[in-house]
């Protein structure tokens, strides 16, 4: 019974709840949403989300916000797929590349962000036109179509059954992202200087070094999560990132991330990812009217968030985190 | 980069030395501005350096907001008023929204003309000239329903992805789509709109094939980024069950007609509107006015619109479809001063 306590105050157990409930109900009316097809389209789904939300996660957990997330995964998107076809770089070399860009533009996101005194979400909101701009302007709103088939391979391979081969990336991160909140100091002045950054300050921690850290590795992250959409749509579209924001603070949230900081959950924001994905994808299988989706994606994560919420203040407020 | 709109007016520019003016006036300075960026509109950079230098423009330059807003638009536009433009082919933010901006430049003398989309009336734009996008989605759908008949009788299902829901012409599209499968006794069981983005587009209809491909006879794509997005997982689907036709010229869905896994698509004619379009404003700047009795076609917007063309490209004319499009545009040109203008 103690184990079964602990268990549920845990912070990934609200949103495992709601996914299985989710995908419960969804299978009940439409069989075909467990086949391995679909499983496959989710998982392919999961890989680059998953990598969207962490970007954002990560700057959650300092207490500060990163709107230029998809405007820096995109321009990895086209600086990744613009080497190999331009320079005829490969493939490894082009996402090193991409990489690069990414980790540079969050660095700079995070230097800015100390140097100026400014909040990031003002910092952020002129960069991400800063790093559009660049976007459009090396591309000129045309697609880079010369994405290696090898690269279009990796995309779409699978590495048993329904399990894709971009997820092996995302779960890599994953873990590395666990093990690096909970074991490593970077992780724990990360959290440190979200809960309370002067006193993180007081007790030693570099809140300079920690803002500029945080910010690098969401970018690496963005591009991560560029560059395997790339290999996924095997093309490099200069709207990549576009539409990344929402989903970027929705699946943390729905987590239970904390926005002013200090508290969040690779394997919470991780099911948050999930539950957006399956709510998208019952949206398409019920064939719900196009001029509702975006009303009803709203409020079911809407209800998703404050499901978790209740289950915090009713549960957790009574008995404590595990 | 491999654009195909640089191959598309590289071909034209041999082609288009037809209706060169007599007349032109030489300080014109034309913007052609979208909506926002999108592929479909690459043409247009190209198309006003080739009308730059055919009718002997001060420029022609292909000005983008950096986001599909209209607010952005907005004052791109009155920057480049400021910069001096002094004509303007637009492809509206918004219908009814942008008509203000467009009585502000027009209100400074500089010419305005709605391409790609139009203005709603009343407005201040010269004419609208663009692809009639309910006639070009209902042809799309009837070529995809003889493409399914001709696999077998039987009833047939389709599903039709299509773009913004914001865009006025979605619905126009939805309606036709609706009205040439119900002429030929056709259901249309899903349309997914609101895709015309890559990550929305490639997870939506993925997911949508991976439970229904069993429920479908065909796919018909009313914008860009799901044409592209369907031609792809049919592909990856493999097997040739599903009939799709797409919409315009993206490389990947012209290899997916060539190699049999897309019927067709519907190509519309982007290089053309701003070719003509920058001609237009030209003439008008150089004392043109619009006839009176002008044989404008009317759509729910406007009633002066000029059609810029459409036509369907399948396996047979998938390499020459630019021949098709420079056709297209030479017709349009070729009578368009005395059809339209009056330029005593």
């Amino acid at each position: 019974m103690p184990s079964l306590t602990r268990f549920v105050r845990t912070d990934w157990f609200g949103p495992l709840l709601a996914c299985i409930v989710a995908i419960a109900i969804i299978q009940s009316v439409s069989p075909t949403f467990l086949s391995l097809a679909n499983i496959q389209v989710l998982l392919l789904a999961l890989a680059v989300n998953a990598l969207i939300a962490f970007s954002q996660m990560i700057i959650i957990a300092i207490g500060q916000m990163n709107l230029s997330v998809g405007a820096i995964g995109g321009l990895a998107a086209i600086a990744f797929a613009g080497a190999m076809e331009v320079w005829g770089l490969p493939a490894p070399l082009a996402a090193l590349f991409g990489l690069i860009i990414g980790l540079a533009c969050g660095a700079l996101n995070g230097l800015l962000v100390r140097i100026s005194g400014m909040s990031a979400f003002v910092i952020t909101l002129a960069t991400l036109s800063i790093y559009k701009g660049v976007n459009l302007g090396i591309t000129e709103a045309q697609a880079f179509y010369g994405v290696p088939q090898a690269v279009k391979a990796f995309g779409s391979a699978v590495i048993a059954g329904p399990v894709p081969w971009l997820v092996a990336p995302t779960a890599l991160v994953a873990v590395w992202l666990w093990f690096m909140l909970r074991r490593q100091p970077v992780g724990r002045f990360i959290l440190a200087v979200g809960g309370n950054e002067h006193a993180a300050e007081l007790s030693g921690v570099s809140i300079a070094r920690t803002v500029v850290t945080a910010h690098a590795i969401s970018g690496l992250l963005a591009a991560l999560a560029g560059i395997l959409l790339v290999a996924r749509l095997g093309v490099g579209q200069p709207s990549i990132g576009d539409d990344w924001l929402i989903l970027s603070f929705a699946a943390p949230v729905i987590g239970g991330a904390v926005l002013s900081g200090g508290s969040v959950s690779v394997a919470a924001t991780l099911l948050g990812v999930v539950i957006v994905a399956i709510i998208t994808q019952a949206l398409v299988l019920f064939s719900i009217d196009p001029y509702l989706t975006q009303v009803i994606l709203g409020g079911l994560i809407l209800a998703a968030v404050s499901f978790n919420r209740l289950r915090e203040s009713r549960f957790i407020g009574r008995f404590g985190r595990a | 980069m491999q654009k195909t709109s640089s191959y598309f007016a590289a071909a034209l520019i041999a082609g288009l030395s037809f209706g060169t003016p007599s007349i032109a006036a030489d300080d014109s300075r034309i913007a052609l501005v979208p909506g926002g960026p999108h592929p479909y509109f690459g043409a247009w950079a190209q198309a006003g350096e080739d009308a730059a230098r055919d009718f002997g423009l001060a420029g022609a330059d292909y000005r983008v907001p950096q986001k599909w807003e209209l607010s952005q638009q907005n004052q791109l536009l009155e920057s480049l008023l400021s910069q001096g433009y002094n004509a303007f082919l637009i492809f509206p933010g918004d219908p009814v929204g942008s008509v203000s901006t467009a009585e502000e430049l027009s209100g400074f003398g500089a010419p305005v003309m709605a391409g790609g989309g139009c203005f709603k009336d009343p407005s201040p734009a010269a004419l609208c000239l663009g692809t009639d996008t309910g006639a070009s989605a209902y042809e799309g759908t009837r070529k995809l329903i003889e493409a399914m008949k001709a696999k077998g009788d039987g009833p047939k299902r389709i599903a039709h992805f299509t773009g913004f829901l914001s865009d006025p012409n979605t619905q126009l599209r939805i309606d036709a789509v609706n009205r040439a499968a119900e002429e030929e006794g056709v259901e249309v069981v899903q349309t997914i709109a609101d895709i015309d983005a890559p990550e929305a587009a490639e997870e939506k209809i993925n997911a949508y094939l991976a439970a229904h491909s069993g429920d479908i006879d065909g796919i018909v794509t009313t914008a860009w980024v799901p044409a592209v997005a369907a031609a792809e997982a049919l592909r990856q689907m493999g097997g040739d069950r599903i009939d799709m036709v797409g919409i315009d010229h993206d490389e990947a869905v012209l290899k997916a007609i060539k190699d049999g896994i897309v019927d067709g698509t519907m190509i519309q004619n982007p290089y053309g509107q701003a070719y003509i379009g920058a001609y237009v404003l030209d003439r008008l700047r150089s004392g043109c006015t619009i006839k009176a009795d002008a044989p404008f076609k009317s759509n729910a917007l406007t009633d002066r619109f000029v059609d810029s063309g459409t036509a369907y490209v399948d396996a047979s004319n998938a390499d020459s479809y630019i021949e098709t499009m420079r056709g297209e545009t030479k017709a349009i040109m070729d009578g368009f001063e005395a059809t339209y203008l009056d330029c005593q």
